[in-house]
């Protein structure tokens, strides 16, 4: 009546097990943690599109719904690369670095999935300099940004746009010490194509905090 | 291993009936010293019992609120009952081990009981739906006041437009007794506009079954009529600091002819030209006396009898208005300095007193007092 | 059924301040948090013995003041509620679902122990940041544990609503990693033959609330982050004047917080739809039913949010209402299924029963009250009064913590390996709930007289006087209560009678090993064909289905 013992299906001391589902236990934590994160810039857009919605200009005495407001309009065209007042303006060229960074990500997994351990710490490798340049364009823009007025309190566009892009950024930067820490244990010969839970999670990390970008770049610049 | 033995049971309705005593004497013996009347206390478990609403619109309400009372009750006791009487009646016997019948569920049942609960609560719903449309529902209205909340006190501005400074005819500053408060027509719509200046505050008044909040950035309005003339007391009722619960204010209901005179005079008030401030050295002896964080700087002050004196009033609540009007034992008020909105100062000339003791206060708030002896 | 030939207390050569320390083992992780929750109950029922004897009479008709300044009684309310809604009841039922979700899934610990150990620790360092508030310049937060802007802004509140909002971003994230490591223990580890349908309610319970967590605490997250930016960064979120709205901030704020009220309960009612059976000694009655009400409640937890704005003027009413309406009836099945387990069953009134039974009762009164609110024109006279305090209480209090206690005195002995006194239990059941209902039901009076929350004195004349005496001696006969249950505690640590694997005669997996459990959990595993292993271990296949 009583069951085995061993039909406990545990193994190793990370009690890593796979389950019928397939997906590793640290796959799946990841996948539950970005749900979370999702919450979280969920909270941080409707907060946006609700200021966005009800923000007003006194224009030749009439109140008027305008957005971005008048004076920081002119700073958000990522199609110039430069701004009026001759400035680079490189929030087109990091977003596509940033992006380029998910597709180098991918390769890199693809390789591990097929025990081609060079290949991999190559690809993310690549992948954690283009964060990273992603991360110091993004500084650059904010010095560009300041300059010309756009600060936190300079209205609720100030506010809204260097919280979002900041967490955003944030975000960025842990991708990118969860990637050293991927590449660090991949030169270590960690990884091989039987295990390599932790590099399916931060890639799927990793990815969304691209698809983050895409809609906040597409929200703040495009819409 | 088994259960453990049951436990005497025998000793515990004993025991319970001694805590209820006990913890019941004590309840007696604090309302006792605190003055309570076994008519009061009665009184207090019954706030809603023969009291009428004031408004036209909170009857609404009330009927709604019986409503969802009487069908509370039922389910109250008819849940309960089944909960105690599962209890008593089937209290497992000692030395039974045998085990009772092994129900899973009964789909038939279940499907009942969520039927009828979703009915019970679409009913509802619809009925305060349709109650909602008369409490909200805007109509022409006679006056139009405008509420203005701000740490910690109201003040009313009577419009004669839409609610902007421009429009505002005259503001009562003092919210509360009976040369102060908002006044309004018995039996007439009025319209109630609300500006929050700091933070958010709430307009409510219990006998009209009503709140509505006033926050900043938003003008909430609502109209209603009184019923029956009387004063109503309101309090703020949305936390706003640590002068929350001294926010209070008073709704006048009077007739229109006493309402007419009234609004007039106020008018014609607003519109003179004030009287330039008596000049000249103080009368008699000078008594310091300051307000700051909504109350005075001392709560005990000495005067001399029979003799004019001053009071020299440093207002330090910056944005807040606050005056020292003066009362006597029985409540009569003997002296009304006038207002001044901080940061500011003023010499008030007080008349000369009988000697005994006397309550100072100011009008805005009647939470700041003290006392004046007066020898 | 298996026992263990094991001697759990295994010489140690470590010392056990040492293990405690740094253990990742999930039984200890849950006692830890049991401890740390209970030290926050106390600290935040001092806050309101505060509270009550403030209120117990009007200082005098006309004077604010008395015992503290208006000040410092707005921190104690502030503290009092952010102390037991944050530090105490969240974390408890988290720490009871830390305990019993690995054994009652037969699994050895948790997904993600040392992320476990995590969740822990930040919550006495959240807590600590919370209260060192009370050592700021200014104060403590002091706006309410909504802390609404602008009163929550840097205008007039000082550095502790800073160190609040940083305690309570850290109690989040302790949440939040709890949440994820529950939801893969429970997808990934159940025992062969658990299916999720076999599993026990408090699992499903657990499984529920960490997905509101998950989905809900990152809201809240956002919601101070965006206070704390528009107090320090001269951000204008909730700014008026600068293109900002006050109402934003109650928006994102009650999105996190109303499916927080359904964390408070859910494991609660949990833990009831474990004792419930145990002590009738028939299975839960509509199983099923159950699991869909709890998910029902869930969903629809998350779409009432506004209905604690009914009077803000910015609200969709009808909407609100009607969810808010809906709400009750998957509660009420509940309810109903509850009952039906005690039907015709042969009920032992041990402890965890009676607790169990004094939640019934309780928590029926907070639904039906919770009605008037839903009924928007009632809710317009009702909000922001006492009303409102009693609504909170009979929930919270006679559900909530009347939840908890069951679940202490039914799984101390597992815990332990020592029996709880039954006299001294019942003893403080009887106080508590006597003190309870002197405290809390008078307010529902208060409130239709027109007493408001959060008012740090009244005036005589308002007819409130008698009530607020009854509700501070109600208090502190709840004050008087936690003694019986303290002692009781203590003593039965030493010298309680030796449980045994099974006291109470359990159905699921975790009156299957030792009491207390060795650190891996099972020797052996009962098979598992029903939601009650263990009762059917104990009497066969053929007294079961």
């Amino acid at each position: 009546m009583t069951a085995d013992a061993t039909a406990l299906t545990t193994h190793g001391p990370a009690l890593e097990t796979h389950g019928s589902g397939g997906m590793g236990n640290p796959v799946l934590g990841m996948l539950l943690f970005i749900t979370s994160e999702v919450m979280f810039f969920a909270g941080l857009f409707a907060a946006y599109f609700s200021i966005r919605a009800g923000y007003t200009e006194v224009i030749n005495s009439v109140s008027t719904h305008v957005w971005p407001p008048t004076q920081f309009q002119h700073l958000l065209n990522p199609f110039t690369l430069t701004t009026e007042s001759g400035a680079l303006n490189l929030i087109l060229p990091a977003t596509l670095i940033l992006l380029s960074s998910s597709v180098t990500c991918q390769l890199g997994l693809m390789a591990i999935r097929r025990n081609d351990r060079r290949g991999f710490v190559r690809a993310f490798a690549v992948t954690l300099v283009l964060g990273v340049s992603f991360l110091l364009l993004q500084a650059f823009d904010y010095s560009v940004l300041m300059h010309e007025g756009l600060t936190m309190g300079a209205t609720t566009f100030g506010t809204t746009y260097f919280t979002l892009t900041g967490f955003h950024g944030a975000h960025v930067f842990g991708g990118a010490l969860m990637l050293s820490v991927v590449v660090y244990r991949g030169m270590a010969g960690q990884f091989s194509a039987k295990h390599h839970d932790m590099v399916e999670a931060v890639s799927w990390y990793w990815h969304f905090v691209d698809v983050v970008w895409l809609l906040l770049f597409s929200i703040l610049y495009l819409l | 291993m088994s259960m453990p033995p049951r436990s005497r049971t025998g000793s515990g309705p004993l025991l319970a009936g001694l805590i209820i005593v006990m913890v019941a004497a004590v309840a007696v013996i604090v309302l006792a010293a605190a003055g309570a009347t076994p008519q009061s206390v009665w009184d207090s478990f019954f706030p809603v019992q023969g009291v009428t609403p004031a408004t036209d619109r909170s009857h609404s309400t009330k009927s709604l609120y019986d409503i969802v009372f009487y069908i509370a009750v039922a389910v109250f006791f008819l849940v309960e009952g089944l909960i105690v009487f599962s209890v008593f009646r089937y209290r497992r016997k000692p030395g039974d081990d045998e085990l009772p019948p092994q129900i899973h569920g009964n789909n038939v049942v279940e499907v009942i009981w969520t039927v009828i609960p979703t009915a019970i609560v679409a009913f509802l719903f619809l009925l305060s739906w349709q109650t909602l449309n008369t409490v909200d529902a805007k109509v022409p209205t006679d006056v139009h006041v405008r509420a203005v909340a701000q740490r910690f006190q109201w003040s009313f501005q009577y419009l004669d437009g839409p609610s902007s400074d421009a429009n505002v005819l005259f503001t009562q500053v003092i919210p509360v007794g009976n040369d102060g408060g908002m006044f309004i027509p018995v039996g007439k719509p009025v319209q109630v506009d609300l500006l929050a200046k700091d933070v958010i505050h709430a307009f409510y008044v219990p006998k009209f079954l009503f709140k509505r909040d006033a926050v900043p950035g938003k003008l909430n309005t609502f109209d209603f009529t009184v019923d029956e003339a009387g004063t109503y007391r309101g309090q703020c009722a949305e936390l706003c600091g640590p002068g929350h619960g001294a926010m209070v204010f008073d709704v006048h209901a009077v007739d229109q002819a006493t309402f007419d005179t009234w609004f007039k005079a106020q008018v014609a008030q607003a519109a003179a030209t004030p009287t330039p401030a008596a000049s000249g050295a103080a009368q008699g002896p000078v008594v310091d006396l300051a307000a700051q964080n909504i109350s005075y700087s001392t709560k005990a002050l000495q005067a001399p009898a029979d003799t004019p004196f001053t009071i020299d009033f440093k207002n330090d609540d910056t944005g807040v208005p606050h005056n020292v009007a003066i009362k006597d034992a029985s409540g009569n008020e003997v002296f009304k300095g006038d207002i001044i909105t901080g940061p500011a100062e003023k010499s008030y000339d007080v008349p000369a007193l009988k000697p005994g003791t006397y309550t100072f206060v100011c009008s805005v708030h009647p939470t700041m007092t003290g006392t004046i002896t007066v020898q | 059924m298996a026992t263990t030939t094991l001697n759990p207390a295994a010489p140690a050569y470590r010392s056990a301040l040492y293990e405690w320390l740094t253990t990742t083992d999930h039984k200890k992780i849950g006692i830890m948090y049991l401890i740390n929750s209970i030290i926050f109950f106390l600290a935040g029922g001092i806050l309101a013995l505060i509270v009550r004897l403030q209120l117990v009479i009007p200082k005098d008709a006309t004077t604010i003041g008395g015992l503290v300044s208006p000040e410092f009684y707005n921190q104690a309310f502030t503290m009092h509620a952010s102390f037991m809604l944050f530090l105490f009841i969240i974390p408890i039922l988290a720490g009871f679902g830390n305990y019993a979700v690995p054994l009652q899934i037969g699994a050895p610990d948790m997904a993600f122990p040392r992320i476990n150990a995590l969740s822990f620790w930040l919550l006495p360092l959240g807590g600590a940041l919370m209260a060192s508030g009370f050592l700021a310049t200014g104060g403590a937060a002091a706006s309410g544990w909504t802390e609404y802007p602008p009163l929550s802004g840097a205008k007039f509140n000082g550095p502790g609503t800073d160190l609040w909002i940083m305690g309570l971003t850290l109690i989040g994230t302790s949440s939040i990693l709890g949440a994820i490591n529950f939801l893969v223990t429970i997808f990934k580890m159940r025992a062969p033959g658990m299916t999720l349908f076999r599993m026990p309610i408090m699992v499903w319970t657990i499984l529920v609330t960490s997905v509101l967590v998950l989905m809900a605490t990152p809201v809240l997250t956002s919601a101070l982050i965006m206070l704390f930016i528009d107090r320090n960064y001269g951000g204008h979120f909730f700014d008026p004047a600068n293109g900002g709205n006050a109402i934003l901030y109650q928006n994102v704020f009650w999105f996190y917080s109303h499916p927080a009220v359904y964390i408070m309960i859910l494991p609660a009612m949990g833990i009831v739809s474990e004792v419930l059976p145990v002590f009738s000694r028939k299975p839960l009655f509509g199983y099923k039913a159950f699991v869909f009400a709890t998910v029902a409640i869930g969903a629809l937890g998350f779409s009432v949010w506004a209905h604690h704005m009914f009077t803000t003027g910015a609200v969709f009413l009808p909407f609100f209402s009607l969810m808010t309406f809906l709400i009750a009836v998957p509660t009420g099945v509940k309810m109903f299924n509850w009952i039906a387990t005690l039907w015709r069953g042969k009920l032992t009134f041990s402890t965890p029963l009676v607790f169990a039974t004094g939640f019934l009762t309780m928590f029926l009164i907070g639904g039906l009250n919770g009605a008037f609110s839903a009924a928007v024109p009632v809710d317009f006279a009702i909000h922001d009064t006492y009303w409102v305090v009693a609504h909170l209480h009979y929930v919270l209090f006679g559900g909530s913590v009347f939840g908890v206690f069951a679940g202490i005195y039914y799984w101390f002995p597992k815990m332990t390996g020592r029996m709880l006194n039954e006299t001294l239990g019942k003893l403080q059941f009887l106080i508590m709930f006597i003190g309870f209902n002197m405290t809390f039901f008078p307010m529902h009076q208060l409130g239709l007289a027109g007493m408001p929350r959060r008012i740090a004195d009244y005036s005589a004349s308002a007819g409130w006087t008698d009530l607020n005496i009854v509700a501070t001696i109600g208090g502190f006969t709840i004050a008087a209560s936690i003694l019986p249950f303290l002692w009781n505690v203590l003593v039965s640590l030493r010298s309680g009678r030796i449980a045994g694997d099974d006291p109470w005669e359990g159905n699921t997996l975790e009156w299957a090993t030792s009491s207390p459990p060795p650190p891996y959990n099972f020797d052996h595993l009962p098979e598992i064909r029903s939601e009650r292993p263990v009762f059917d271990a104990r009497h066969g296949q053929a007294a079961a289905h």
